[in-house]
């Protein structure tokens, strides 16, 4: 899919602003706090109904209007035809000073991924990082994952507070019982879904790598939880009741997809001791990139990406390798605060809340 | 800001505690009230209070009523085996509008909610199982809510009433009648999916 055109109306540091993407490769350049980002986002959420950068829409809105709109059109190709469709996404502000998203939302096919400096959190952060990445490409590709997601927090905090209110009652198990076993069949959904998510990348994240880097190491991906190889409810409900005496003693859960990780491994080797900042960062990107094949298998066409400053850190060569690879996608948007010689791509400047064809 | 006489204001606020009813609500409710036949706001006062003393907990079910046992309790029409337990007396509602359930009810007024402090001895369990004991009943339908709560009491209870040898069955969830299976979300048609039956 692609974005045929977008107009945003007071969002972020824009009063107004129209872009006519082409397909393919779209550069966005310009100093920074110029405003870049924030047009990422706008297309981001024109997609999804979701910023990547925040959970409160009431940030999206430029300071002190009341109202703020982004409107286009997407198109995909489907068997030889090109279809389209209007979408309006609208935000509100209500009397009680709380943001409301309104409007005509996108097609089930829309998908974006997004990739930004913060993304390399996911080679070295928390492992709280890497399950939220693994949420976002589950959802992406199985669309009850989300519910399932809200639904296994509802649980656990419930349960959580079952266990701190009366870790020293009697009737502790009784009371925890309905909850785990819940939190037994939404959890052992949840690793289910991300297990499958982890395999559609490996194969991918293998083949994008090595057209990356260039062929000279290996990385690898692999889904990590205390269940191991386990796939059926009553290996949590157990795990439940072998850490019960800890979890009484602490007031939380302690099994379970919210303790769960991914492994990242550079030939062998933990990504997050070994591997320069530079490489880190190529992992992350190459991770986002190994996600378009299985999303685009999932959802009938390829997403849109939108890519935050993916090049900086990168030295000159690879960067050439990243351009090639990004030339196959259907439509990109890349921001960048230098210029960049890239061939057929076109170019925009990004300046003082403004933009302009270059 | 303004401040409102003292009548107002009290009005205001204690509209304001109803569900689903925010200052500015509170506030036009007033004011239409004020415009309102004194008639009209009395019989609206007298209605609030007559609901509070009239209206009782029915000592079976504890469906709400204004006799006791309740006219569904005494009505010996009513099929004493098959027992079907709600949360609310909003869902023996739901579940009456429907005219097909013949049986009894059993309302819990609740259901399990940690996060609110509320655990099984706040719900009406012990009288479920005091009326089991008469043992006139021969199947128990769980009926509370699809939400985390809901499903939380419905296995709470299938686990108490077990080692009874009722027959205990809950409601199943899936796609609304007269749908298309095209519009249904993908939460709803997997449970579907996984309630599905033998047909024919």
């Amino acid at each position: 899919m692609r974005i045929a055109w977008v107009q945003l109306s007071e969002v972020r540091s824009y009063r107004t602003l129209e872009l006519h993407p082409q397909a393919r490769l779209n550069v966005l350049v310009g100093p920074n706090a110029q405003g870049k980002t924030n047009l990422l986002e706008a297309l981001g959420f024109l997609v999804t109904g979701r910023s990547f950068r925040t959970s409160r829409i009431g940030e999206i809105p430029r300071w002190g209007v009341e109202a703020a709109s982004i409107t286009g059109e997407l198109a995909r190709r489907a068997s030889g035809v090109e279809s389209r469709r209007s979408v309006r996404r609208a935000l509100l502000r209500g009397g009680d000073g709380i943001w409301q998203a309104t409007g005509e939302g996108a097609p089930e096919w829309a998908r974006a991924i997004a990739f930004g400096w913060q993304d390399v959190e996911i080679v070295n952060g928390a492992p709280g990082a890497r399950r939220g990445f693994i949420d976002g490409i589950a959802a992406r590709l199985y669309p009850t994952h989300a519910a399932t997601l809200v639904r296994y927090r509802q649980v656990l905090a419930r349960r959580n507070r079952i266990l701190q209110a009366h870790r020293r009652e009697p009737g502790l198990d009784a009371r925890l019982e309905p909850w785990s076993e819940q939190l037994a069949t939404s959890g052992m959904e949840l690793i289910a879904r991300r297990r499958r998510a982890v395999a559609a990348l490996q194969t991918e994240l293998a083949r994008v790598w090595s057209a990356l880097a260039a062929g000279h190491s290996k990385v690898e991906i692999r889904y990590r939880t205390a269940l191991g190889e386990a796939a059926e409810p009553r290996a949590l409900l157990e795990a439940l009741a072998r850490a019960r005496h800890h979890e009484a003693r602490l007031g939380q859960t302690l099994v379970g997809p919210h303790r769960d990780d991914l492994a990242l491994e550079i030939d062998g080797a933990d990504a997050r001791t070994f591997g320069s900042r530079g490489q880190q960062r190529l992992v992350a990107l190459a991770l986002r990139l190994a996600e378009v094949l299985p999303v685009t298998e999932a959802a009938g066409t390829a997403p849109v990406l939108l890519l935050d400053d993916a090049l900086s850190e990168l030295d000159p060569r690879v960067r050439e390798l990243v351009l090639r690879e990004l030339g196959a996608a259907e439509q990109v948007f890349l921001t960048t605060p230098e210029p960049l010689g890239a061939a057929g791509a076109a170019v925009f400047d990004v300046n003082g809340g403004g933009i302009f064809a270059a | 800001m303004a401040y409102y006489p003292e009548p107002v204001a009290r009005l205001i606020e204690a509209l304001q505690r109803l569900p689903g009813v925010g200052p500015k609500t509170a506030q036009r409710m007033t004011f239409f009230l004020l415009k309102r036949p004194v008639e009209e706001v009395r019989e609206l006062a007298e209605s609030l209070v007559a609901v509070k003393e009239r209206i009782v907990y029915c000592g079976t079910c504890f469906n709400v009523t204004d006799q006791d046992p309740c006219r569904l309790c005494a009505d010996p029409a009513r099929d004493a085996r098959v027992l079907c337990v709600v949360e609310e007396p909003n869902d023996l509602l739901a579940m009456e509008r429907t005219g097909e359930f013949r049986g009894r009810y059993h309302v819990l007024l609740g259901a399990l909610s940690p996060l609110d402090g509320i655990g099984p001895d706040d719900l009406k369990v012990r009288e479920l199982l005091l009326r089991l004991e008469q043992g006139e009943t021969a199947e128990v339908i769980l009926a509370t809510n699809p939400n985390v709560e809901g499903e939380a009491t419905a296995l709470y209870l299938a686990k108490l009433l077990r080692p009874l040898g009722l027959r205990v069955t809950r409601i199943a969830r899936g796609l609304p009648v007269g749908g298309d299976l095209e519009y249904a979300d993908q939460v709803t048609l997997s449970k579907a999916l996984e309630g599905r039956r033998e047909i024919g």
